[in-house]
């Protein structure tokens, strides 16, 4: 655990869960383990775990290998990538979530840019004029 | 605030893609809310969630920067990032025509010719703000939750002005809802498919 009052600047890795009351400004890689947000633990980070759970604040890119959880108390501002994403009620987040539920690889590393579609597969539109309907109640 | 479930005959088509599978990209320019988030956890995508209205009023242009400057700050895209489904929610009933037509030139480069959009909207001009928090919480069912304060800057467009003002988009269907709101089904123009070939 990383007590309210510890100041972390760097990076932070290991071989075990995490309880982050503090603050972190660096990166944190805990791999195949959990790394949890309290409600008093500000992170300015990147985070790479198994399971990411934020209760407190996190500003940074979120990698979960198997999920990531933002908390009612979570404020989270950055872009996530995980298989499963959960947000509670209540939680504000602010960027990008990249899911992919059949996708549990370990390996998640970045959001590959998706390749522009090609135009000249569209559809044909076609010059209908929009329809009106009126629904009751 | 309990979210209230409200069925939506557009939205089966504005998540066209997703029913069919495809790995979709989504913006949502509302807050964050549990039942978007868990909904396209269902499926592969990467869901861009921008909350506009948090940005509202937005600084007029004659005291600050541009109105696409601002909408340039409010969404730090990946220029490799393209859209296929724009959630506008009600946002345009906040937006003066020139911030709404900024919005949608910073947006240009991230449609493509399937894009489709959903927007609400009011058959007449003087209908009385009904501002809500918009959510999915399945394939042809929205949520609907009341906003704690009204927003600033109510000052909905008529709908032809609207589908000016949206150039990029063409309205393919749109659907009269209680209280002369209206909820539209967005696709792109033909017109902007032959110019971006």
């Amino acid at each position: 655990m990383i007590g309210p009052s510890i100041h972390i600047k760097g990076t932070v890795s290991g071989g075990e869960d995490l309880l982050i009351q503090g603050k972190v400004e660096g990166t944190i890689d805990l791999g195949d383990h959990e790394v949890s947000v309290g409600q008093s633990g500000k992170v300015t980070a990147d985070i790479k775990a198994k399971i990411v759970k934020i209760e407190g604040e996190v500003a940074g890119d979120v990698t979960g290998s198997e999920k990531v959880v933002i908390a009612k108390s979570g404020r989270v501002r950055g872009n996530i990538i995980a298989p499963r994403v959960t947000l509670e009620d209540g939680a504000i987040f602010k960027g990008s979530i990249d899911m992919d539920p059949g996708d549990t690889r370990t390996d998640v590393q970045t959001a590959a840019p998706k390749a522009e579609k090609p135009v000249a597969a569209a559809a044909p539109a076609g010059n209908q004029k929009p329809g009106l309907d009126q629904k009751h109640g | 605030m309990s979210p209230q479930p409200q069925v939506s005959q557009l939205l089966p088509s504005v998540l066209q893609h997703v029913v069919e599978g495809q790995r979709v990209t989504v913006l949502d320019v509302g807050p964050a809310l549990p039942e978007t988030v868990a909904f396209f956890s269902a499926v592969p995508c990467t869901l861009h969630i921008a909350d506009l209205f948090s940005a509202l009023p937005l600084t007029p242009e004659d005291d600050g920067p541009s109105y696409i400057e601002q909408f340039r700050k409010l969404l730090p895209l990946p220029a490799a990032t393209r859209f296929d489904i724009c959630l506008f929610w009600d946002l345009f009933n906040y937006l003066p025509v020139a911030a709404a037509s900024a919005l949608l030139e910073v947006l240009h480069p991230h449609l493509h010719a399937d894009t489709r959009g959903h927007a609400f909207g009011v058959h007449k001009r003087g209908t009385p703000e009904d501002s809500r928090i918009h959510g999915i919480l399945n394939a042809d069912t929205l949520t609907l939750r009341s906003r704690r304060q009204l927003l600033p800057g109510y000052a909905p467009m008529p709908q032809a002005q609207l589908q000016t003002v949206l150039a990029d988009f063409r309205f393919e269907r749109s659907v009269l809802l209680a209280d002369s709101r209206l909820e539209f089904l967005l696709g792109m123009r033909q017109e902007k498919r032959e110019k971006r070939t």
